[in-house]
């Protein structure tokens, strides 16, 4: 029995990165010649309007909203509170808002690991180069992620009505015994919602990992099967590690969609029964347009869904960046 | 100076591009100031800009009042923008928080629910009728209500929503009971007979949207009461109608007479798959009763249960209705003479759009046209518009206020734990608690 000798093996130091070329120490900064200043200046000239837009579209109404998150008063009739930070009080006295709170973070706890992991299992399973009729499985997949977030919500409402598609094939099929009231009872309602969720975004989330599976070295993960791992342990050690940039993104991208989820809270579920569907941003935009409006108090809640948004995604980039 | 030079062409050629896009942005408002509202560029030129959210039914009723007033004025034309109610109510927020209200168009429609609330918040949309010809004698004192601040009139009502109680008298012959034995009723009695009815149909009478406050809004309000006081304080708690209207919910839905559904399609398609014998609700749910075309001359109309041992309790009450509004960005003089000359004064343009959308008046003297008293095939022959009419004028006045939505929404929360099994007594002090926390801040 030859055993693969330790000398058979490539020498691979301690400390390489699986792929990629390794970053050469920078030397020390040198001043900068004419030409490379002036390379310097039009890079900053070609930033400089995309800056001032968003500067001026996406940072000045920031901006604005916390300044209105101070104020208080119906309608037009906005003066600055008394303390200042009352509308932040406010919040922590709001049942509705405390409810709503704990509805997006059940959706975020359990829908964002679900959907990440399926996508992450279907996209390696569609990269399997022995895979038939690849591009017609992907197309099936990615497809839900075209259609209008209402409208799908609405076709989940229908097909989960008490005498829907659903009902129907569970109690002919003999799965129940009486129709079920799906988005009668919290419990199946918010089930409803995270399945809704699951089939629009996985799709969405699996493209982004067949991307970067593209730029895998195939040669990796077969070292890896030559050196005996089994298909899970190569995806597991040698895979996912390479994916790891994606997966921080699409984390941080759906943990910040999640928190922001308003078309199926409004469109599938109505935020019912007795509120407990119901997202922040679906009562956030009860408090402007269809209760008496309270911006001043609207803003404030859209502040603490910026800060949980930022605070979730520095947490993430920690957990996920852990650069040797 | 080589470098400065091109220093210069590298930003030559990125400023124009970055002033472009603000041109663009700053442009596109532009844009849709002109197409969206112009009421007040349109001002002497014959024109109203109007924002309506039904073609088949308020939009229709408008392009017939544009005919009706171009007798009298050839030159005139309606500019009619379909724009549904939540987005009405989104634009004027939007318009009237950002004070542009030069994109407010002459004239629209507004729930009769959500009038108090934006006259109160946002004065600066309206304009009001006083010193037009339009006589609100004319019109239900209830429904006029909805659109009066202070005394001062905001809104022409349009359509009707008096409530009226539809039943199928096909399903009620197999149980042995005609239209006759639901008129001027109570709730107990109509439990009563509901139950008999599902024992020997089958059948259960109502339905109703699991989470919904309708009915039990459109109880208290048949009992002259009300979710808030004159003052606008809530009135949740202690108030006996209300608690009278909840208990009668929750035994039509525990004695099996009323099925929960959880969506209005769900609802309407009780109706029209004959599910269920019966609907109390606002008169447009006619409407949709008729699109089963199938079950023509098996349905009647009478007037709705009024509550059992309730003080100034009727047999009448209302379920939304909606009124036209005049903005602040408007050709006042014409809008009023508009509305005054149709909406509020004429008895063809009334008798044209009922046969044609349905479109019940509230306009009194329209019920007198014989176009009201025609016999009705598709309800056996009974003339049912003269009659709602007659009802219309009974209905009790209803005090929105600026927090009617806070209250109605606290409301249907409470009615739901209430039907899981919460104290009565307990979701109610919860729900007044909520509305006092929503008014407070």
């Amino acid at each position: 029995m030859a055993r693969p000798t330790a000398t058979a093996r490539r020498p691979v130091p301690e400390d390489a990165p699986v792929t990629g070329t390794v970053a050469a120490p920078l030397p020390p900064r040198p001043k900068l010649s004419r030409l490379e200043r002036r390379k310097s200046l039009t890079g900053w000239a070609f930033l400089l309007p995309a800056s001032l837009l968003i500067l001026w579209l996406s940072f000045w109404p920031m901006i604005q909203a916390a300044i209105l998150s101070l104020q208080t008063g119906r309608g037009t009739r906005l003066s600055f509170a008394e303390p200042l930070w009352s509308n932040y009080q406010r919040l922590l006295e709001d049942e509705t808002f405390r409810l709503t709170l704990q509805n997006t973070f059940i959706y975020l706890v359990i829908q964002v690991p679900l959907m990440l992991i399926m996508a992450l299992v279907l996209a390696n399973l569609l990269n399997n180069p022995n895979l038939r009729f690849k591009s017609m499985w992907r197309t099936a997949i990615f497809l839900p992620s075209a259609v209008g977030l209402v409208s799908y919500a609405l076709v989940f409402r229908t097909m989960f009505a008490n005498d829907g598609l659903v009902n129907d094939l569970l109690v002919g099929v003999g799965i129940l015994d009486s129709p079920v009231n799906w988005l009668g009872q919290t419990g199946t309602a918010r089930f409803v919602l995270v399945l809704g969720l699951l089939w629009r975004w996985t799709g969405y989330n699996m493209i982004f990992y067949l991307a970067a599976l593209q730029t895998i070295d195939r040669s990796t993960i077969e070292a890896a099967k030559i050196d005996g791992a089994s298909s899970a342990k190569a995806f597991w050690y040698v895979t996912v590690p390479q994916l790891k940039p994606m997966i921080l993104l699409t984390a941080i991208m759906s943990t910040n969609g999640t928190l922001q989820l308003f078309d199926e809270s409004y469109a599938l579920t109505a935020g019912g029964p007795a509120n407990t569907s119901m997202t922040i941003s679906h009562y956030l935009y009860q408090v402007s347009f269809r209760n008496s409006p309270n911006f001043g108090y609207a803003s404030a809640i859209s502040y603490v869904i910026l800060i949980i948004v930022a605070a979730l995604a520095v947490v993430q980039l920690k957990v996920g960046d852990k650069r040797d | 100076m080589r470098t400065s030079a091109r220093k210069l062409v590298a930003l030559g050629a990125v400023l124009p591009l970055g002033l472009a896009l603000v041109a663009c942005s700053g442009g596109s408002d532009g844009g849709s100031g002109g197409g969206g509202g112009g009421g007040g560029g349109a001002e002497g030129d014959n024109t109203l800009t109007v924002w309506a959210w039904d073609p088949a039914f308020n939009i229709y009723a408008l392009e017939e009042a544009e005919k009706v007033y171009q007798q009298e004025n050839p030159d005139f034309t309606l500019d009619i923008q379909e724009v549904p109610w939540e987005d009405v109510q989104t634009r004027l927020t939007t318009l009237a928080q950002s004070q542009q209200t030069g994109e407010l168009p002459d004239i629209f429609l507004m729930q009769n629910n959500a009038f108090q609330k934006n006259v109160l918040n946002y004065p600066d949309l309206f304009s009001d009728l006083e010193g037009s010809d339009v006589d609100f004698s004319e019109f239900p004192e209830s429904v006029v209500a909805y659109s009066t601040v202070d005394d001062v009139h905001y809104g022409v009502p349009f359509d009707n929503g008096t409530a009226v109680t539809a039943l199928r008298t096909d399903v009620l012959e197999q149980a042995g009971y005609t239209v006759d034995d639901f008129t001027d009723i109570t709730w107990d009695e109509f439990i009563t007979l509901g139950e008999d009815v599902l024992a020997k149909t089958g059948q259960p009478l109502l339905s109703g949207q699991a989470g919904s406050a309708d009915l039990p809004v459109m109880m208290l309000q048949s009992a002259g009461a009300s979710l808030f006081d004159e003052e606008g304080n809530p009135t949740i708690v202690d108030n006996e109608a209300l608690t009278a209207a909840i208990d009668t919910y929750q035994r039509l839905v525990e004695s099996g007479v009323l099925v929960e559904v959880n969506t209005w399609d769900e609802y309407i398609n009780t109706l029209v798959n004959s599910t269920v014998a019966a609907t109390v609700n606002g008169v447009w749910i006619l409407g949709s009763i008729q699109s089963a075309e199938d079950q023509a001359g098996k349905w009647a109309i009478t007037n709705v249960p009024s509550l059992d041992g309730v003080d100034g309790a009727t047999n009448y009450t209302a379920n939304g209705g909606s009124s036209w509004a005049i903005s602040s960005n408007a050709d006042v003089e014409l809008a009023q003479d508009f509305l005054a000359t149709t909406f509020a004064g004429s008895s063809e343009f009334y008798d044209t759009i009922l046969p044609g959308a349905g479109a019940l008046a509230n306009w009194i003297p329209a019920s007198e046209s014989d176009v009201y008293s025609e016999p009705q095939e598709f309800f056996g022959g009974d003339a049912i518009y003269s009659k709602v009419v007659g009802y219309a004028e009974e209905v009790p006045s209803n005090n929105t206020g600026a927090y009617y939505y806070e209250g109605r929404d606290a409301v249907s929360v409470a009615i739901t734990n209430i039907m899981n099994g919460t104290d009565p007594e307990a979701a109610l002090a919860e729900a007044q608690s909520t509305v006092e926390f929503a008014m407070g801040g």
